[in-house]
């Protein structure tokens, strides 16, 4: 029998506090200033000059500071992330080179030479948070439990997305848009990208690419890579029967085309490739240096060719065709593009890391060009370089990326949008959320269902329950709790090393026929073929145990793929894994001992892993272990144990309580709404200006907790409060999911919050030295006090702190000149009023006011706040995707009570059960009871947690009834009822739909220019559209004099002169066209009307009325 | 900031000056020392303790009276 592990989520908080949950941004990071970095300056480190060759310019020990502002007159300031966020800065640090270059002959040194600045990851190692005590954060006005992960860019905070690619480097065989068997393989080098294709097709077989105009038979590109015989390709291919038969026809149609040697094949390239011109004289060797060049560095790039040795090249190739041959015959092999292991994540890093390389190159070319430009002019200085470096290409492009999302990258041919996005700090829980999102580049509107269905593969790597509902459906995913993304591993030597001395033999060594023998495996490291093998399973087993010794690093993956007689070894970055317990002998490793030690604190988790009683499996590697569920379903073939079971699911997943009792849809509804919950968005709310910020007042815990709830701060940082609920109808307020609240609940501060919103503007100096200016009040003469709209003010123009301000009222009273260009220095030197308005239907206190100065203007920013009591139409939900908005808010007296006078807080119709099935809720309410009665969180964790026997025992103990119903008197006769009804805690979230931001009504207000017709939206007090529906009713009551009412006379009308002559507008009673004014007549028609005929005129269409008395 | 404002009709002067908002409503209190700074309009913004460039308005003398409901 299996020692079962006591407290294995222990394990988990542990794995979570040490790594932290967003590692992978910050890895990412870390690892592209540390290594990425120094490479890509390594690679172009050198400029030097088509104009002298003497000169050069070397770009030498790269290394990136710490975060720093520039106040001005060069002084540097080391500055905080907080600071950044308020002055609308750049978080960001200078990178420093040593450069080493040629002035007039004579070379120069120059240390610590800023070449761009670098936005700064927060809690990167280069961020100021990195490896600071919570004391140091709270000083520095940070949050403890902020996520860092994202850039702060003028202000603004911003993520990289997680995206998600196909990996690069795999051969995939699938059939593609039209049906056709092809092989594929995405190769991806450092600086090369491309795509290589093999197709069956009418029995043949080809090679293609972009770069080739026309498909090349495979035969003959066999030939081209130097296979020149026809029996070594097929035995390249292998010699079974059934490739032998496929092989014949393309055999048959290269000696059709009468290419016999390598040299004619090359040849035959060569007339494909796109784009060559060349002269004919030296055509012949143009063309063969050119198909070369293709062949070794375009066509599977990331096969390496030395001195055009293609015989590497020719075997990938040929085990390609082996591959697709095989899956014509037995559509079981070919490969799905949504499994997971063919998928990888790009992180921060690789965005960054490609940005940058593109940048610099651009830098080094710059720098380039202005030498070759200003070398060969005759100077009385002599030519310095150093003058020329500007440091704001490489920083701009960088912050430009980052604030718009767009990366292109013109050497990739890569353009895309929206890599990045603004942290939506509506709630901790959105926050934190965004940083294990996963985004995927498919087409939104493609209705493929593959995608975005859940692949088995995905299991404990993504969460099955976090994905938005719609268009976005399956494709945004979120990376569950322990699923780690791993980075470029610096071991790559390390295991080519290890691999030759466990017996690797390189494929040269056996004849071609060999490599296809039953006990042949072949090794694939990181795509490319480093050799093969006869004893597969021991090769792999010792490759494990050195994984387990520590020789190289635990995120490299082994693992063997039957199908494809390879093992695979993966070291690359952007694949998912997850931490298992080893199981040997039937045994986990990890003992209770060891979680007693690791409570104590005499050992961490990091040990474990060293250990090796943990280990990181990626989803290849998952598909050779056997992992037990936990211990009881340990069997003697067991590889790996579940850590916890509940780590299956993402953050905002972990926040539901038995989430197994409910039906699949409601936790992903929850996952949605958990993200617009208002609550505590961080410790230092009240130190952050943002647009928009929510505040729930009084948050509480959850009396029901998931064990992931403190491992992701969500009891720290909670949004909602466990209100007492009774599930009962009462008044018919509470049709359609609405609920009922107790006024006197709302009265002691249920569901109160409030919003923060701020306004902000900038003092601009203008070249003619005139600068804005803020004006103080003015003052009403008869009675001695501002006029209304400058009330709030104080004698400085800016609102009073502590003011409420009203709509339309002014709280900045700004003034920009009226002359601002040099060319009117000495003009006029007057003001005009440039305000800002306070806008809203409802009031708002001035919280805070902040006066700064950014490099070149002054900024000021005010903050104003307004309380929101629940009212009437406000959205609340539970934590099972069970929304409502409020119907009906009830007095307490006439709320119903039990016994003891325990009064529910929210009433909640019991018509939302049955069809939703959302039995967590119910084990929730009885859960959250016991546990009131009892003075303890529960547990509510998925998978595990709290039984409904103990908690109904722990109930009856409290003389409770035993399924949580309670005898209650009606709040308006004082009878008892009828029904025992269901009634206890239920954590409630208020969501951040309220009726204050949404209310609108207009009856007459602002018209569009162009139409003349009413504004559309809330924002700019739009008018409420009749529509087409609308309409159709209308003309079918026969309320014909309604819809001119609402269709002209509310909306557009205009008194146009028609002539009935001619059909044409006429204008001040004159028609132009008959030269008559006694044909005039007067209609009113519709101004867009009017307009579109006049547009149609100008087009040269005449539309013409024709006028009949209505009457006739 | 406090900005004088251009001598024109709509002037403060001393005399004009409401009771609720006395003059000297023109001190910012540093945002990292607290310290409190007076300054001028056009003053570069810098406390003068620390250095450090956010400042913060003071609370208004006004009685503000809120609607507790």
């Amino acid at each position: 029998m299996v020692e079962v592990l006591r407290d294995k989520e222990f394990l988990v908080k542990e794995y979570l506090e040490t790594r932290g949950l967003y590692s992978h941004h910050i890895n990412s990071f870390n690892a592209f200033i540390d290594s990425d970095l120094k490479k890509i300056i390594q690679q172009n480190h050198a400029v030097r000059s088509d104009a002298d060759p003497n000169f050069y310019l070397h770009f030498k020990n790269v290394s990136v500071g710490h975060p720093q502002v520039d106040d001005g007159f060069n002084v540097t300031r080391n500055v905080t992330p907080q600071e950044c966020r308020l002055r609308d800065l750049t978080y960001c640090a200078p990178i420093y080179v040593d450069i080493e270059y040629v002035k007039s002959g004579m070379k120069y040194l120059r240390k610590g030479f800023i070449i761009g600045r670098l936005p700064i990851m927060l809690r990167s190692n280069r961020c100021c948070l990195y490896q600071k005590s919570d004391a140091e954060l709270a000083k520095m006005k940070e949050c403890i439990y902020d996520s860092g992960g994202y850039f702060i860019v003028k202000g603004t905070e911003k993520v990289i997305l997680m995206q998600e690619q196909p990996a690069k480097n795999k051969i995939l065989v699938e059939k593609d848009s039209n049906g056709v068997p092809t092989v594929q393989v995405m190769s991806s080098t450092v600086d090369k990208k491309s795509k290589t294709n093999i197709i069956f097709k009418k029995n043949l077989i080809y090679v293609c690419h972009n770069a080739l105009e026309e498909n090349i038979p495979f035969v003959i590109f066999m030939k081209a890579l130097g296979v020149c015989s026809d029996q070594l390709i097929l035995q390249m291919v292998g010699t079974e029967f059934a490739i032998m038969n496929q092989m014949y026809p393309c055999f048959l149609e290269g000696s059709k085309l009468n290419i016999y040697t390598q040299k004619q094949a090359l040849r035959f390239i060569g007339d494909r490739i796109k784009k060559m011109g060349f002269s004919s004289e030296d055509y012949d060797s143009r063309v063969i240096t050119e198909v070369h060049d293709f062949l070794s560095t375009v066509i599977l790039a990331h096969i390496p060719v030395t001195n055009t040795n293609y015989h590497m090249k020719a075997i990938y190739t040929s085990i390609m065709v082996r591959r697709l041959i095989f899956s014509l015959s037995n559509p079981d092999l070919f490969d799905s593009k949504d499994y997971y292991g063919n998928k990888c994540l790009d992180l921060p890093g690789s965005f960054l890391s490609l940005l940058f390389d593109d940048t610099f190159k651009r830098f080094t070319f710059e720098l380039k060009s202005v030498a070759d430009k200003n070398i060969p002019k005759v100077k009385a200085t002599p030519f310095d370089i150093i003058k020329y470096i500007r440091t704001d290409t490489i920083t701009n492009a960088l912050v430009f990326a980052i604030q718009t999302g767009n990366w292109s990258i013109k050497r990739f041919r890569m353009e895309r949008h929206g890599v990045t996005q603004v942290l939506t700090r509506l709630s901790y829980l959105s926050a934190i959320g965004m940083m294990t999102r996963v985004n995927s580049q498919f087409e939104k509107s493609r209705k493929v269902s593959g995608p975005r269905s859940l692949q088995p593969s995905q299991f404990g790597m993504l969460c099955p329950s976090d994905t938005p509902e719609g268009e976005a459906c399956g494709l945004i995913k979120n990376i569950s709790l322990l699923a780690h993304v791993t980075t470029e591993s610096e071991d790559d030597d390390a295991v080519l090393q290890l691999a030759l001395n466990l017996g690797v033999e390189p494929v040269g060594l056996y004849s071609v026929d060999g490599l296809h023998e039953d006990y042949m495996y072949l090794i694939i490291f990181n795509g490319n073929i480093i050799g093969s093998t006869n004893k597969c399973i021991d090769f792999v087993d010792k490759f494990r145990r050195c994984r387990r010794k520590g020789i190289f690093s635990k995120f490299i993956s082994i693992y063997i793929s039957e199908r494809h007689k390879c093992i695979y070894i993966n070291s690359g970055d952007g694949r998912l894994c997850r931490p298992y317990l080893v199981v040997e002998k039937g045994q986990p490793l990890l003992t209770n001992a060891h979680i007693d030690d690791l409570k104590r604190g005499y050992c961490t988790f990091q040990d474990f892993i060293d250990q090796s009683l943990i280990e990181f499996i990626d989803v290849d590697e998952e598909n050779n272990c056997l992992i037990a569920y936990n211990e009881e379903k340990i069997v003697p073939d067991t590889t790996h144990m579940e850590m916890a079971p509940f780590s299956i699911l993402g953050i905002c997943a972990s926040v539901i309580p038995f989430p197994h009792h409910n039906q699949s849809p409601r936790n992903t509804y929850q996952c949605a709404m958990g993200k617009q919950a208002i609550g505590t968005i961080a410790l230092n709310y009240q130190h952050r200006i943002d647009t928009l910020q929510y505040n729930l007042w009084y948050t509480h815990i959850p009396m029901v907790h998931s064990k992931a709830v403190p491992m992701i701060n969500y009891d720290k940082l909670p949004a909602g409060q466990n209100a007492t609920i009774a599930v009962m109808s009462y008044s018919g307020y509470d049709i359609e999911d609405a609920i009922i609240l107790n006024k006197a609940s709302v009265d002691r501060g249920f569901g109160r919050g409030g919003t923060f919103r701020n306004s902000k503007c900038f003092l601009r100096h203008y070249p003619n030295q005139m600068m804005d200016s803020i004006q103080g009040p003015i003052i009403d003469n008869a009675t001695k006090k501002p006029i209304y709209k400058h009330r709030a003010l104080e004698n400085d123009g800016i609102a009073a702190i502590g003011q409420p301000v009203f709509d339309k009222q002014v709280t900045i009273n700004k003034a920009t000149p009226k002359t601002i260009t040099v060319e009117d220095v000495g003009g006029d030197r007057g003001f005009k009023e440039t305000p800002l308005y306070y806008k809203g239907y409802d009031p708002s206190y001035v919280d805070k006011v902040m006066i700064t100065s950014n490099s070149d203007c002054f900024l000021i920013k005010e903050n104003f706040r307004q309380p929101r009591r629940p009212e009437i139409g406000d959205k609340f939900s539970s934590r099972h995707g069970q929304k409502g908005v409020v119907g009906l808010i009830v007095d307490q007296e006439d709320m119903p009570f039990n016994e003891v006078g325990i009064c529910p807080d929210l009433i909640m119709n019991p018509h939302g059960f049955p069809s939703r099935m959302t039995v967590g809720k119910l084990i929730e309410l009885l859960a959250g009871k016991a546990g009131v009665l009892e003075g303890k969180f529960q547990d509510g964790s998925a998978f595990g947690g709290a039984t409904v026997t103990d908690i109904s025992n722990e109930l009856q103990k409290h003389n409770y009834n035993y399924l949580g119903k309670d005898v209650l008197y009606c709040g308006i006769d004082g009878r008892p009822m009828e029904a025992y009804i269901y009634s206890g805690p239920v954590f409630y979230q208020r969501l951040k739909h309220m009726v204050a931001d949404k209310i609108h009504a207009r009856s007459r207000g602002p018209r569009v220019l162009l139409t003349r017709q009413p504004t559309e939206g809330r924002s700019k007090d739009g008018g409420l559209r009749m529509g087409e529906m609308e309409r159709d009713c209308l003309i079918a009551y026969g309320a014909s004099m309604l819809i001119i009412e609402r269709l002209m006379l509310s909306s557009d009308v205009v008194e146009m002169d028609v002539c009935k002559l001619c059909g044409l507008f006429s204008y001040s009673g004159w028609c132009h066209m008959c030269q008559k004014s006694n044909s005039v007549c007067r209609i009113k028609m519709p101004y867009a009307c009017k307009l579109l005929f006049q547009e149609l005129q100008a087009m040269s269409i005449v539309p013409k009325i024709s006028l009949k008395k209505y009457c006739d | 900031m406090r900005i004088l404002r251009k001598p024109s009709y709509r002037m403060i002067t001393e005399a004009e000056t409401p009771d609720d908002a006395p003059k000297k409503a023109l001190i910012y209190i540093c945002g990292a020392c607290q310290a409190e700074n007076e300054m001028k309009p056009k003053d570069p913004i810098r406390c003068r303790e620390c250095g450090y460039r956010i400042m913060y308005k003071k609370r208004t003398k006004r009685l503000v009276v809120f609607n507790a409901r």
